[in-house]
This record gives C-alpha cells, structure tokens and sequence, in this order.
C-alpha cells in the first residue's frame, strides 16, 4: 500500500519543479542555493535548541498541570499549581525581590559600567587603558558560586573585610547578611560587582564606534562635560544600551547563585528570588509541578519585560 | 611585503587545518572519556552506592570498594561520591536520576532524610536483620539504642546507623584562659552559659563574638528548644518496634524505646518555643550572640580557631576540622550542651537506606552490613571527621592526637541522657527545615520580632505539615 | 591648528586627568580586592585567614593549602574533564554560532525573523527550570552521566548566534555582492569573503563559551553521576569538607587554581574579546 502511494504523492511535485510556467513564483537557482545553505547553516542551532529548549519547555508546561513527586507517576491537577502558586506568599515575596533586583542591580550595573568606559575613554597611556580594561573585566571569568564563597567571608558582620574598611572611614558595622535591610543590597553588590564588567566592554566598545568628528563638533560647540555626554554621547550610544539593558535584564531576573550561597534566601525571604523557589520546590520539596508552574510564569515575565523594552527602545533609541 | 602577507595567511590556514586535526584526533582519542566507557563498572549490574561527597574523599571511596571486593568478590561494587554542598544539594541530584529511572541501589541519608525516604522510597531492612540477628548481635551492643532508634519509621528499621553527630558546646581554650575562667562543669546551667559569655566579652573586646552559631535544622536553635524541655512539633514515638529491642537489646535500655518518632503538630508558639527564641535574642540584644546567619558554617572553623569565637555548639566531627584548620589539641575543648529545664540534647544520624526500586537488595543488604563492620568504620573515620556510631571506637587513642581533652561527652551525651533525640525531621523536613530557617532569621533580625515571626511560622508549618508528601 | 583648539577644550572642561585615573585605579582595586584577598589568603595558614586588618603579603607564604588540593582531590582528572568539556562546547558554539550567524544576517529565507527570535528566547529559559526534562531526553539518547551529555546541548548559544550575526553585519556589503557578480554561489561567497574575516568574531565567542562553561556548576552537578565524570568546580565542592569543616585556605586554594585556565584564556583572548564584543552593540 505504502508502495502504491508513493508514486502518487510524487509526480506533482516533480511536476511543479519541471513545469516552471505553472510555479506563481519562480525560484532562481542562486536562491534555491541560498535557501539550502541557510538551512544546513541553521540546522545544528535549530535542531539543538528543540531538542533541548523546546521540547524541554513543552515538558515543564506540560508537568506544571500535574502534580509530580518524582517518586509516584504524575497525577492531573489542571490550574491547580497555578492558584497554589498564586496564594502562596513565599512565590510572591520570590517574584517581588526579584524584580527589585533586577531593576537596583541592572540599573547600578549599567551606571558603573557607563561612567567607567567614559572615564577609561578619557586620555591615558595605551598600557593604561588596557590595564583597566582587563580589571573591569576580570570578575568575569571567575566563577559565581567560588566567588560567592569568598565574599561570604567579606562580608561577614564581625570578622569581614568590608566591615572592617568601613570601620576605617567611621561607618559602624552593618549586619551585611544577618538584616532583612540589607541582605538584598549585599547580593546586588557582588552581583554587579562580578557583572558590570561586560556592560562595561559594551559601552567601551559602543564608544569606539562613535565617529570623531562628533565629539569634535560638539566640543567645538561649546558643550562641555556633563552636557556633552547628555545630550551627544548618550544618543548615539543608545543601541549599545539597549542591548546592555536587555541582556542585563535577562541574566538578573534569572538570578540564583549569589543569594543561593551568600544568604540562602535570608533572612526571612528577604533575598529568596525566583529561581531559587524553582529550585527549592522541586529539588528539595518534590514539588515538580508547582516548580514548573514558577518557571513557567518567570519565563513569560522574562519575555513580557524583554518585549516592553523593545517597545520603549523605539522612542527612545537613536540609529546612526 | 606582499610575499610576508602571503606567507602569513597561508601560515595562518596551516595553522588552522592543524588546530583542526588536533582537535579531530584529540575528540577521537578522548572518546572513551567522552561517553564515560573507561569508567570500570558501568551499566555491568554493579552495585550502586550513592554517598555524599565531601565526607568521602577518594580514599574513602578505594578503602570501601576494596574491603568489599575482600568480602564479597562476587558481587561487583561502584561507589557514586556526589559531590553537593549540602543535603538538599545532595537529595537533588538522588531524586533526578530516580526521576530518570537511573537510582543507585543504596544511598547515605542522614536524619534530615530518614523519614522521607522511609516512606517513599525505602525498603525496610527488618526482614534481613531477623535472618542475620547472630552476626548483628556484636552491632547492636555496640551501637546506642537512641541511635537505632532514630533509624525507624512505623516499627521498621531503615537503615544501620554508622556515624553520628550530637550538638555538643566546643570551648576556646585561649578565650577562656583571656576571661579567667575555669571549664564548665558537665551539669552547667544556662545561667552559667550566659555569664561566662559574659565573661568573654568582657575580656575581649571588638571584633570578638562570644556565642556563634549557624542557621540550620542541625545544632541551630533546636538544641535550646530541646535544652528547654521543647520541640518545633509535637513529639511522640510510633507502636512497635519491639521485635528489635526484645531481640538485641537488655531490659535496661529497651526502656520506653518504640518504633521510631512521630513528629506531627506544629508547636512554634508554645510559650517554651517562644521563650527559647526570647533567650537567644536577649543574647543578640547583648552583643553575646552573632545573629543567625544561613549556610554551611563554613565561617564557623575559621572563627572559632583563630579566637574570635568562644563558644559555639558542634558535634564530634568538628575535632577533625579544628585540626585541620590548625588547632592544637590543648587549644580547644567540648563540654556537654547546658542545661536548662532538661539537659536533652539532639543529634543527627546517618547511615545506608535501601531503595525500593533496587533490583539486587540482597546484595545491597551485604553492603549495608559491610559498611557497619567495625573494621571498616576504622578505616573510614581515620580522620574523625564524624563521631563513629559505635561506643567501642570512641578512645582515647583516638582522640589523643587532636583533642578534645573532654572526647568521652560524645557519646556520654547519649549514655548519659538516654531521652537525647534526634532533630524534628518528619517526611515533610525540606519544607519544615525551611519554615525555620526563614522565620528564624527574622524571629532574631530585629527586636520584637520573635512574636510575630513565630506565629507566622507556625502558620506556614502548618500548611507544611498538612502536605503529603 | 585645530587640534590644538580641540586639546585645550578637553582639558579645560574634562575632569583633570589625574583626578579620573586616580579614581579609575581606585575602582580597579576595589574590583580586583576581592581577587587578590582570594589569592592571599590562599597562600597563609588558615589560623590567619581572618587576621585584620588583612595581610595581603602573606607573613609567611606557604603552599601547604595548595599541596592539600591535590591530596584531596584528583585534580587532573577534574582539570581533564573540565578540559574536554569546555574546549569542544567552545568550538562547537563558534560552529553552531558561526554559521548561524551568517544566515541571520547575510542570507533570505522564510521564518528569519521568527527563527531568529526563536533562537534569542532560548536566553530567557531558566536552566532550573527545564534541567529535569534535559535529563529525561539525555537518558533516550544513553548520554546520561557521560561529558559528551554536558556538551551536546550546549552547542547552540543564543548570545554567540546574536554576535555573530552583528558581526557579518558588520562588514560591508559590497564585498559579497563584488563576489556574487563575479559568479560565486552563495557558499563560495560564504567561504571565500566572509567567513575569513569573521575569526576575530569567533574567537570571541569561543572566549565567552570557555568563561562561561568551565565554571559551570549547576547542569554538571544535576548531569553527572559518576566521580569520573566531575568537572573542575563539582570536585572543588568536597574540600570545604562534612558539614563545612574543610580549610578555608585550602578551598580558596583551589578556587585559586580553577581560576588559572580561564584567567589565560581571558589573557590570549583579550584583544578579540574587546574588538567582538564591540560589535555586539552597535548596529541593529
């Protein structure tokens, strides 16, 4: 039967290609070239990420409308996990932090990182420069979890370091990690300190692409610092910011080693964010259908936050 | 000029063809690394032990495997040390190859898991047991029944305990000596507790903490809810369980001994609970006390052995690290828990629990008895980075290298006390443990926080208890 | 003339350049601190890793920590593996990401825009979130508890695929039109043209794979079963000892030196690193 159909399905295929009157739109051999190769060129990123992406996801959304432990098979729940996930204050405290998070720490990200690249664009010896260029971009290759460790240990109330250079300048001890007040402001700082490093090379390399003649102008104008920055600098950086911004955005609201190891969500859930409920409601809690349900709604959060800055970049990103 | 060029660019492809080649032969020659086939052991039917880490070393792991192999040359034996920060770390990774349908056979689960895995993934060993009572009898006379017992869930034994750790209070020698104060007795009170914090304080000046402790289910505020007569939830013990104190153990110590504990009703406002967090914060308030801080207590050692600390509560496994952290043995000493309205201590056990799902639990069996044999905890726990569960290891040879002065407390702290407990950890104990680290944080993170923070605590370990798991 | 004008301007209204370097170094060190407290530290005993104010020079330096790393654990074997993994999840990235990246920018099909959102969504999906379904897809394919497990589904990069294709945007386009009129295919003018120019770009993007996956700890940890399988910061994990016991000194010391491979590669790779990343944010 199979044998039979073959034949069938075939010829007006073979016809459509053969008969090239008939065809509405006619590929030319060059484009018929350059559809092949974009194909074979996509293949191994398209077909990696449905397979570990796409079907993944799929899975996740599938398992948030059950009830999983791992250990029994999976009973139907329906919307279950959502309004569980809804109610439960721990989720909504997790959803809240991290979108503190995200904007305090994108935003001093971005703001140092700017500031130095204007600053390393300034006059100095190349040798310079490049010094301080590679330091800004050092905590980068470390990893975040030894990093964490490390500043566990600086930051502690009585025996760190940061307390202790506090200290020299008159600033009595603050409970870093022990406060509800301040916990979040110790995990946004070791998180922009390992992070601002790659908006920084962004911002140096946006700078670069400025043409002279600009600054020149504008300088000739009579704007001076500040305002030059302000009203030229920024514009025409502002493709480069958009991308900072966004992948900013992306890599904060998806935040979990630094308060993992640095607080472990404390005190209180002050600095639990939503990848650690995901994590701790599956993994420690066998809970794999609510923990779906989370990432499910983090993941439309991430888009629905990417999708708005795009949105706002129109108004306010200039093109050259 | 232009020849250079050329040369270069050719060069350059040369170079690269190279790179290529040697990635190519690098890839091909590292295939068996690759796919994991140079591992001995693999997919063979091995037996699979998953263990924690960071407590098996590779030497660990090779006096396992080789004095089993000695035991049984039949049965084909490979040991998973998982490497996980924690426990919870630990339970990730166990619970996603049994998601996988890839379990180990055995997995080390300590209190904090025992129940958990009792009754969802655990094969009661007590049919094994009553066929091996000769050989086990030599086990159980060495092995404290406060242990076994922590081991049982619903009359059934789960697992043989073969380390423990009890939340003893480790003293600073040299803070003592800055304080002039004399070692505390063994029935110490609390009132003497806080005066010699004190003491301490006193004589040491900033940058020094009298009392620090870490956040956790294990030796955090639980002992001084124990200490003060109390538990996080209601405390009662399951029926049977007869069969094994009837069978390996004297009158004497099968006293009041049942078929494991029940913890079932939150208790997080009961006035002795409160009362207990009252204490600590009134510490904090007095700067005696660091305030909780979550995490591992990787600080602690570091803290504790370079004076900053005097004071800070840990089980036998801490004298391995003090010396490793570079404490002379006369530097440091323990002394039990004080009392307060009961000198009850907690402690946490760990040994091998049998998975359901384990297609050779024979086997599994033999190992489990294996890695109870004196000889081999003697192997194992050469460096003391446990308390042995067994009475008979605990001498003063051992501990004459690296101290304490005071070893005998560790296991006195069940011969002594015999109502000792293991810590609150009912199936539910992730999000229980959970439930009081958080509140914990805040209960002592401001003052006047303890009221309300308690009474949120015992709301949500109320929905907590109510789950199934 | 002009020049001079210009110069007298940037002086006159600019922060005074001594003022801006001496803050940049003061922010160089406060970015550094935290490394160099690590490497110090590492080098004392742990009796005086807490000493304040902090010794930075070591009173007596000694590298007993770093003789306890390799006693503890097998460090080549960690450093092989984490070797492995890294060096072909790079090159498979610089693969994947280079010839996608060609297709986004310099190539018409149907579904580009929609592929190419596609592609830079997978950069908003939560490893937590999909690692238990990765694992179930692993085991059909039997590469569970294998390295080739870690390595495979991390060759599509979404972030890579992004700068590649701002890359060949990059370049003009006439140089590929010149080459079409002269009758090379679109491979040829793949191959020939574009593709030369691009190692800079690639080289970025096998930088950025190697910093990123040599630290990995998250998928290798829920990935891997197998003591023999463990990268470099899954074995770390066990010097900081039962219950948090192990030796300060002793864990910064290995910290210290899974840090080295990825502080050389940063070095070599810097220049691409700094002329790639550049052009990820200019352009569209």
């Amino acid at each position: 039967m199979t044998n039979t159909q073959v034949p069938d399905v075939r010829p007006p295929r073979a016809t459509a290609a053969s008969a090239p009157p008939e065809a509405p739109v006619r590929l030319s051999a060059r484009d018929r070239g350059t559809r092949l190769l974009a194909t074979l060129f996509l293949a191994p990123t398209i077909v990696g990420i449905v397979v570990f992406t796409v079907v993944p996801i799929v899975g996740s959304l599938v398992l948030s409308l059950f009830h999983w432990n791992v250990i029994d098979s999976p009973r139907w729940a329906g919307a279950a996990n959502y309004r569980e996930v809804f109610t439960d204050s721990t989720v909504l405290v997790s959803f809240r932090n991290t979108l503190v998070f995200m904007v305090l720490a994108v935003a001093l990200q971005l703001l140092i990182a700017l500031t130095l690249a204007l600053a390393v664009n300034g006059r100095m010896p190349m040798w310079l420069r490049s010094v301080f260029r590679s330091a800004f971009f050092f905590p980068l290759v470390l990893s975040a979890a030894s990093i964490s460790v490390v500043m566990k240990y600086l930051f502690n109330q009585d025996f760190g370091v940061v307390n202790w250079a506090l200290g020299l300048i008159g600033i009595a001890p603050v409970p870093w990690l022990t406060s509800e007040n301040s916990a979040m402001a110790a995990v946004i700082l070791v998180y922009v300190w390992q992070q601002f490093g790659f908006s920084f090379l962004l911002f140096v390399g946006g700078l670069n692409n400025i043409p002279k003649e600009i600054h020149e102008a504008a300088s000739l104008d009579g704007a001076t610092g500040l305002r030059k920055h302000l009203h030229v600098t920024l514009p025409l950086l502002s493709p480069t910011l958009l991308v900072a911004t966004v992948v900013g955005v992306i890599n904060a609201l998806q935040v979990f080693e630094q308060p993992y190891v640095l607080t472990d969500g404390g005190p209180g859930d002050s600095t639990r964010t939503v990848v650690m409920v995901i994590y701790e409601s599956a993994f420690e809690q066998l809970r794999f259908g609510e923990a779906s349900a989370v990432g499910v709604l983090l993941f439309v959060l991430i888009m629905a936050v990417t999708a708005l800055q795009f949105r706002l970049s129109r108004r306010f990103v200039h093109y050259q | 000029m232009t020849d250079s060029h050329v040369t270069r660019r050719t060069l350059l492809r040369y170079g690269a063809y190279g790179a290529g080649a040697a990635a190519l032969a690098g890839t091909a020659a590292s295939w068996d690394r690759l796919t994991g086939a140079d591992i001995p052991g693999r997919d063979d039917g091995s037996l699979v032990v998953a263990t924690l880490g960071p407590a098996y070393g590779p030497e660990a792991i090779r006096t396992l495997t080789e004095g089993f192999k000695k035991v049984h040359p039949d049965i084909k034996l490979r040991i998973n040390a998982v490497q996980a920060t924690d426990w919870s770390d630990f339970f990730a990774k166990i619970l996603t190859q049994i998601a996988a349908g890839t379990a180990p056979d055995l997995v080390y689960v300590a209190t904090e898991g025992v129940q958990l895995f009792a009754q969802r993934l655990g094969v009661a060993l007590d049919k094994w047991v009553k066929r091996d009572a000769a050989e086990l009898r030599e086990y159980f006379a060495d092995v404290h029944p406060s242990l076994v017992e922590s081991m049982m869930y619903e009359g059934s034994l789960y697992q043989l305990p073969v380390e423990f750790n009890a939340a003893d209070m480790y003293l600073n020698d040299q803070v003592l000596k800055r304080a002039a104060a004399g070692f505390p007795a063994a029935d110490w009170t609390r009132d003497d507790f806080t005066e010699l914090l004190r003491d301490m304080k006193k004589s040491s000046g900033s940058q020094f903490t009298p009392y620090f402790w870490t956040n956790r289910l294990w030796g955090g505020v639980v002992p001084w809810l124990f200490a003060n007569g109390t538990n996080l939830l209601a405390e009662s013990k399951a029926p049977g369980g007869a069969w094994l104190w009837d069978g390996f153990y004297p009158s004497a110590e099968r006293q009041g001994r049942g078929g494991g504990f029940r913890w079932t009703t939150p208790q997080a406002t009961d006035a002795r609970v409160e009362e207990s967090y009252d204490y600590l914060a009134s510490l904090i308030q007095e700067d005696l006390c660091t305030r909780p801080e979550g995490g591992n207590g990787q600080n602690l050692i570091g803290v504790f052995s370079t004076g900053r600390v005097g004071v800070t509560p840990a089980g036998g496994f801490w004298a391995g690290g003090l010396h490793l952290a570079g404490m002379e043995p006369g530097s440091f000493d323990v002394q039990y828990f004080p009392r307060w309205r009961t000198q009850r201590m907690q402690f946490g056990a760990a040994g091998y629990a049998l998975l359901r799902t384990s297609k050779m639990q024979d086997e599994a069996w033999e190992f489990i008895k294996f890695a109870a044999r004196r000889d081999t905890l003697m192997r194992l726990f050469e460096t003391n980075q446990t308390t042995p569960a067994r009475r008979s290891m605990l001498t003063a040879d051992r501990y004459r290298e690296i101290g304490p002065r005071h070893w005998q407390v560790f296991y006195d702290t069940l011969d002594k006390f015999p109502d000792t407990g293991p810590i609150p950890a009912p199936p539910q104990v992730a999000e229980v443990e959970q439930v009081l680290l958080k509140h914990t944080g805040t209960a002592l993170s401001s003052r006047r926080s303890v009221g309300p923070a308690l009474r949120r605590m015992q709301r949500d370990l109320e929905k907590a208890m109510e789950r199934d798991v | 003339m002009s020049q001079a004008t210009l110069t007298m301007n940037r002086t006159r209204h600019a922060l005074a350049p001594w003022a801006r370097i001496a803050g940049l170094t003061l922010c160089a060190l406060l970015t550094l601190g935290p490394v160099i407290w690590t490497v110090s530290t590492s080098l004392r005993t742990p009796a005086e890793s807490f000493d304040l104010p902090p010794r930075i020079i070591p009173t007596h330096p000694t590298v007993d920590s770093y003789r306890g790393v390799f006693d503890q654990i097998d460090v080549w074997l960690l450093a092989l593996n984490s070797t492995l993994v890294t060096a072909l999840i790079a090159v498979g990235q610089m693969i994947t990401a280079g010839l996608a990246g060609y297709a986004f920018a310099r190539l018409e099909f149907r579904f580009k825009k929609p592929l190419f959102g596609l592609v830079l969504a997978t950069m908003m999906v939560p490893l937590q979130v999909t690692i238990v379904p990765v694992f179930l897809v692993l085991k059909s394919m039997h590469l569970t508890d294998t390295l080739l497990g870690l390595i495979i589904p991390a060759f599509p990069t979404a972030f890579g695929t992004f700068l590649m294709r701002q890359y060949f945007l990059g370049m003009p386009k006439d140089l590929g039109e010149a080459a079409m009129l002269d009758g090379a295919g679109p491979w040829r003018t793949f191959r020939s043209v574009y593709a030369p120019l691009a190692t800079p770009g690639l080289a970025i993007v096998g930088v950025l794979a190697f910093n990123y996956h040599w630290n990995e700890f998250f998928r290798p940890l829920i990935l891997e079963t197998s003591g023999q399988n463990y990268t470099l910061p899954l074995g770390l994990v066990s010097l900081q000892g039962n219950l948090g016991t192990g030796s300060i000194s002793v864990v910064l010391a290995g910290v210290v030196l899974s840090m080295i491979p990825a502080v050389a590669v940063f070095l070599v790779g810097q220049r691409p690193l700094r002329e790639g990343i550049t052009s990820a944010g200019v352009n569209r």
